[in-house]
C-alpha cells in the first residue's frame, strides 16, 4: 500500500507564480522516488510541502492515510536531511542526534543506544563527541542522515543532500545511502537535478518540468522510452531534430526517415548510440569532430542547415574532420505537441 | 495565469500589526506632537487639539539673534571639522587599505580605543588636558575634541570602500600607461567614492549633533544648536520655540535618513558595530 | 604628494614594508594618541598624584576614598548602575523580539517595523528629549488624552530615574535591533527547519537553537549599550532627577560648575573601571569582525 499520497497539490507563490501545478503521486512503503527536474521545476517545493515548510495552497497530502497537509512539519512523521546539511554548530554530533530525541521526553539510555546505533548505520561509530565543524563535508552529510534516521520518522526525505559535495565523494555517498535506505527499508523521496543521482539510486523517477509531472517510470523505462521530448533531452544525450512529416515520410534539411504517422511537424529523437553513420560522399551530414574515448567514439556531425548531431561510433578512426557521412537511426521516438505519436520497436 | 478555484489566503500578520502600532504610538507620535506645536499659535490646556495654528513662533523663533548665531557656529563647527577629518583621515584610510607599513594592524585597531571606554569619561579626561592648555570654552577645543568623534567612522569606513576596489582595475590602469596620480583620481576614487561620501555625510551630522563635547568643553562660549536646545529645555517658558528648533534641528538628519538608510539598513553598517 | 601617491599605487605583488604609510596615518594615529589614549593614563596618574601645598605632587588615593565615602557620590553609582541595569534588561526585552519578527517574517508590514525601529537613529536625542517632556511631561499630550476621557493624569516619570531609562531605552532601540539582527543572520533558514523536522516547538527553536547561536551578538549589543549608557549625559541631564544624578550630569556638574577637575576625573576614572570589561568585549568582537 502506498505510505504516501500526494493528491492534486498545488502552490502558488505570492505575485501569483505557480511553483507546483496539480501535481499527484503515490509512494509505496520502502520506494525510494526520485524527484528530478532542472532548477524552478517546483521539486523542492514539492518536498518541503511533504516536510511540512510550505504550504500547499490547495490539494491534499497524507501519510498513512493520515491528512498532514497542514499539519506543522515538528508534528509530522517526516525526516529531511537538507543541502547544505544545517547541522547545528553549537551541539557536538551526539547532541544534534539527541536532540530530537529529547523533545520527545525518552528516558537518558535509550536516547545514548538509539544515537549509538544510528552513527554506527552510517559508520560514524564514535564520533559522537566530536564538534560539528571538525567533520569533513561527507561525514557532515551523514550526521544529518543520521539525524534525520534517528527518529524514525516513516519518510525520509533529502533535498539534493550531495550538491555540495565533490563528484567522487558524491558517488560514493550515493551508493551508501541508498544502501542504508535499503536495510532499514525506510520510504524515501529525494530530490536532484542531476540524472545520474537518479538513474542509479531511484526505485521509480517522477520528471518535473514548471510544477508539473512529466514522466513518473523506473529509471531504466524513462532513459529507454521517454514520453516526452523534454524528458528525451534531459536525460541522457539525445539528438532531437525538429522535421515534417508527409506521406509516411520525416524529412530535415536533406535527411529523412521513414515514420508512420500523420502529416505535420514532428520532432524525431534518437539516442547517439542508436545512430548508426557511414562514410558517404556528398552524404548527408558533415563531420565536425571526433572525440576518442577509447572503447568507443563519438562524432559530431552537421546536417546542411547547420543542425549538430551525436552518433556514438566503434571505430571513431574512420571519420574525420570535414567528410561526409549519412546517417541511419536504428531506434527512433517521434514527438508532435509534447507528446510521443511514434516509437520503434526496441 | 490561470487562478482556477484556488485562491491564495496571506495569512493575517498579527504580531506585525501589533509592533507596527506599538512601534508608531512610541516613535511617530512623539515626534508628530512636536511638529504640531511647532505650528501652533496657541494651544492651551487641556485642549486635545490646538486652538489656533500659525507660523507666529517661527517668525519669532527665527528672530531671536541666539538662534542664528548657534545655526552658524553648529554650521562651521560642523564643516571644520568635516573637511579637517577627511583631510587627515581619507590618506590615512588609504594606507591601510593599500600599503603595508610597520605596526599596520596595531595602529588599525587603535582607533577603537575610544569606544572601549564610556564616552562622557572620556570626555571629562580630555577635559582635564585642555584645561592645562586653556582650550576650555574655546572654538578649537571643541574642533579637536569633536574630530577624536569622527576618527573611527573616517577611517574604517572609507577602508573598506577602498579594499573593495579591484585592484586589478587599478593595475590595468597602470596598463594602458595611466600614472600612478592619474590612477588614484580616475580610477580608485570614483570606485569607492559613494561609500567615502556617506562616511562624510554621517561624519557631519554626528558632529552637528554632537552635544555633550561642545556642552563640556565649549559652552557657555561656543554655543551651537544642540547646546542652545538644552537651554531652551531647561529655561525657556514658550514651548514653542523649543518645537520651532527641533524642527530645524531635524534638517540635517533628515537628509541622512534620505541618503544614509540603505547604508544602515544593510547588514554590513551593523557588522561596523561589532555584531 | 605626487611622490607619496606613487609610493601608495605601485602595484605590489611583491609588498615591501613602506614606512611611507606610517607617514600618511601619522596625523590620526597621534590624534589618538594624544586625545584618547594619553588622557586615559594622565587621568589615573592626575588622581592618584595630588598635588601637596608645597607645589610637589605625591601619591595618595585620597580623592577615592572621598568618592567612596561621600553619599551623595555613593547615590549617584548607585542610580547609574540601576539606570544601566534596567536600560539592558528592557532592551532585551523589547528588542528581542523586534529583531526575532523582523528575521523570520517576509510580509510587507515586517519592513515598515523595521524602519519604525531604525528611526530614531535619525532623532538627535535633543529632539527626543524635548519631545518626551511634551508627551510625558505635566499636561502633556498623555495627560490631555486621559483628560479628555475623564481619567487622572499620570505621574510624569518626566525628572524622575524612569525619565532616563524611557529616553535612553527609546535611543538605544535601533543599534540593539541592528545588531541582534545581524547575529540573527547567522542563524541559517535550514538549520531552524531542521530542528522543527525533528520536533521542536517554538520555545525550543528560541532556547536550544537560535539564543544559544546569537549569544554574542547579544553580549555585544549589551557592552554597547551598557557603554553608552553608564556615561550618558544629555538624557539623564535633562530628563533626570537633580539629585541623585546619573555619573554623566555628576562629572559635568563637579567639572564645570563646581570647577573640581580632580574629583571630576576620578569619576571618570571610576567610570571606566565599571565599564572596562564591556569596553574590552565589545572591542574584542569589533576587532575580530575586521581585519585591515
Amino acid at each position: 500500500m502506498s505510505v504516501l499520497t500526494i493528491k492534486d497539490v498545488t502552490k502558488l507563490f505570492p505575485g501569483g507564480t505557480k511553483a507546483v501545478d496539480s501535481f499527484s503521486l503515490e509512494v509505496a512503503d520502502g520506494e525510494l522516488v526520485c524527484l528530478l527536474g532542472p532548477s524552478g521545476s517546483g521539486k523542492s517545493t514539492l518536498l518541503r510541502m511533504v516536510g511540512g515548510f510550505e504550504t500547499p495552497t490547495s490539494g491534499l497530502i497524507a501519510i498513512d492515510g493520515e491528512d498532514i497537509t497542514r499539519t506543522p512539519p515538528e508534528k509530522r512523521p517526516t525526516g529531511m536531511v537538507f543541502q547544505s546539511h544545517a547541522l547545528w554548530t553549537h551541539m557536538d554530533v551526539a547532541k544534534n542526534l539527541a536532540f530530537g530525541l529529547k523533545l520527545r521526553r525518552l528516558p537518558a539510555d535509550e536516547i545514548k543506544r538509539r544515537v549509538e546505533a544510528v552513527l554506527e548505520l552510517v559508520g560514524l561509530g564514535g564520533y559522537g563527541s566530536r564538534r560539528v565543524t571538525q567533520l569533513s563535508g561527507g561525514q557532515q552529510q551523514r550526521v544529518a542522515l543520521a539525524r534525520s534516521l534517528v527518529l524514525e520518522p516513516k519518510i525520509l526525505l533529502l533535498d539534493e543532500p550531495f550538491a555540495s559535495l565533490d563528484q567522487h565523494l558524491r558517488e560514493r555517498l550515493r551508493e551508501e545511502v541508498r544502501d542504508i535506505q535499503q536495510r532499514v527499508g525506510i520510504t524515501t523521496l529525494f530530490v536532484t537535478h542531476g540524472q545520474d543521482e537518479a538513474l542509479s539510486m531511484a526505485d521509480r523517477i517522477v520528471v518535473m518540468r514548471d510544477g508539473r509531472t512529466e514522466q513518473i517510470d523506473r529509471p531504466d523505462v524513462v532513459y529507454r522510452n521517454p514520453q516526452t521530448p523534454f524528458v528525451a533531452g534531459f536525460i541522457g544525450t539525445m539528438n532531437l531534430i525538429e522535421g515534417t512529416v508527409s506521406n509516411g515520410q520525416f524529412t530535415r534539411a536533406g535527411f529523412s526517415h521513414r515514420l508512420a504517422i500523420g502529416d505535420g511537424p514532428a520532432t524525431l529523437a534518437v539516442r547517439p548510440e542508436a545512430l548508426d553513420i557511414v562514410p558517404a560522399e556528398p552524404g548527408a551530414g558533415k563531420v565536425h569532430r571526433v572525440t576518442d574515448y577509447g572503447t568507443h567514439g563519438l562524432v559530431d556531425f552537421d546536417l546542411p542547415d547547420g543542425k549538430r548531431l551525436k552518433a556514438m561510433v566503434n571505430q571513431p578512426g574512420q571519420f574525420q574532420h570535414g567528410q561526409g557521412v549519412n546517417l541511419m537511426p536504428r531506434a527512433v521516438a517521434a514527438y508532435r505537441d509534447d507528446v510521443q505519436v511514434f516509437r520503434s520497436a526496441p | 495565469m490561470s487562478t482556477t478555484a484556488v485562491k491564495i489566503r496571506a495569512p493575517i500578520d498579527w504580531t506585525g500589526i501589533v509592533f507596527a502600532v506599538v512601534l508608531t504610538l512610541v516613535i511617530v507620535a512623539p515626534l508628530l506632537v512636536v511638529g504640531t506645536w511647532a505650528f501652533t499659535n496657541v494651544w492651551r490646556f487641556p485642549s486635545v487639539i490646538p486652538q489656533e495654528f500659525g507660523l507666529k513662533f517661527w517668525y519669532q523663533t527665527l528672530a531671536r539673534a541666539d538662534v542664528w548665531s548657534s545655526i552658524t557656529m553648529s554650521l562651521t563647527l560642523a564643516t571644520t571639522v568635516t573637511v579637517l577629518s577627511a583631510v587627515i583621515c581619507l590618506p590615512a584610510a588609504y594606507a591601510f587599505a593599500r600599503l603595508d607599513f610597520p605596526g599596520r594592524d596595531i595602529l588599525f585597531f587603535s582607533f577603537l580605543a575610544g569606544h572601549a571606554f564610556p564616552k562622557f569619561g572620556l570626555l571629562v579626561a580630555i577635559a582635564g588636558i585642555f584645561l592645562q592648555l586653556n582650550l576650555i570654552g574655546t572654538f578649537w577645543g571643541v574642533v579637536l575634541i569633536q574630530l577624536v568623534g569622527t576618527l573611527l567612522f573616517m577611517i574604517w569606513i572609507p577602508v573598506a570602500a577602498f579594499q573593495s576596489v579591484d585592484r586589478k582595475m587599478e593595475e590595468a590602469a597602470r596598463d594602458v600607461g595611466a600614472s600612478p596620480f592619474r590612477v588614484f583620481w580616475s580610477i580608485t576614487l570614483p570606485q569607492a567614492g559613494p561609500t567615502i561620501a556617506a562616511a562624510i555625510l554621517l561624519s557631519f551630522v554626528g558632529t552637528f549633533y554632537e552635544t555633550e563635547g561642545a556642552w563640556l568643553i565649549g559652552a557657555p562660549q561656543v554655543r551651537t544648536l544642540p547646546v542652545l536646545m538644552i537651554s531652551f529645555i531647561n529655561n525657556q517658558p514658550v514651548i514653542q520655540y523649543g518645537a520651532v528648533l527641533s524642527v530645524l534641528l531635524w534638517v540635517p538628519s533628515f537628509i541622512a535618513l534620505l541618503f544614509a538608510r540603505r547604508v544602515v539598513n544593510s547588514g554590513s553598517f551593523a557588522k561596523g558595530f561589532g555584531a | 604628494m605626487t611622490s607619496t601617491e606613487a609610493g601608495a599605487l605601485a602595484p605590489a605583488p611583491t609588498q615591501r614594508k613602506r614606512p611611507i604609510g606610517l607617514l600618511l596615518v601619522a596625523v590620526p594615529v597621534l590624534l589618538v594618541l594624544w586625545l584618547i589614549i594619553w588622557p586615559i593614563i594622565s587621568a589615573v596618574i592626575q588622581t592618584l598624584w595630588l598635588p601637596t601645598p608645597d607645589g610637589g605632587r605625591t601619591f595618595s588615593a585620597e580623592s577615592y576614598e572621598f568618592f567612596v565615602s561621600d553619599p551623595y557620590s555613593r547615590a549617584n553609582l548607585a542610580i547609574t548602575l540601576w539606570t544601566t541595569g534596567v536600560c539592558a534588561v528592557l532592551l532585551l526585552v523589547i528588542c528581542l523580539p523586534i529583531a526575532l519578527y523582523l528575521r523570520f517574517s517576509n510580509s510587507k508590514i515586517a519592513a515598515y517595523v523595521q524602519g519604525l525601529a531604525i528611526f530614531p537613529m535619525f532623532v538627535p536625542s535633543i529632539i527626543l528629549s524635548f519631545a518626551f517632556i511634551r508627551v510625558l511631561g505635566p499636561n502633556g499630550t498623555v495627560d490631555l488624552l486621559l483628560n479628555s476621557v475623564g481619567l487622572p493624569k499620570i505621574k510624569s516619570p518626566y525628572l524622575t530615574p524612569w525619565g532616563p531609562v524611557i529616553g535612553l531605552v527609546w535611543d538605544n532601540i535601533p543599534l540593539t535591533v541592528l545588531i541582534l539582527l545581524s547575529g540573527l543572520g547567522n542563524v541559517s533558514n535550514q538549520a531552524i527547519e531542521a530542528a522543527r523536522d525533528v520536533g521542536a516547538g517554538r520555545f525550543a527553536l528560541l532556547w536550544h537553537i537560535i539564543l544559544p547561536r546569537i549569544s554574542n551578538s547579544i553580549l555585544v549589543a549589551i557592552s554597547f549599550a551598557v557603554l553608552g549608557i553608564f556615561s550618558a549625559f544629555t538624557l539623564p541631564y535633562v530628563l533626570g532627577p537633580a539629585a541623585p544624578e546619573m555619573m554623566g550630569p555628576f562629572m559635568q556638574r563637579t567639572f564645570r560648575d563646581l570647577f573640581d577637575p580632580t574629583n571630576a576625573i576620578t569619576q571618570a576614572v571610576i567610570t571606566f573601571g565599571f565599564c572596562i570589561v564591556f569596553g574590552l568585549f565589545y572591542v574584542r568582537s569589533v576587532a575580530k569582525n575586521r581585519t585591515p
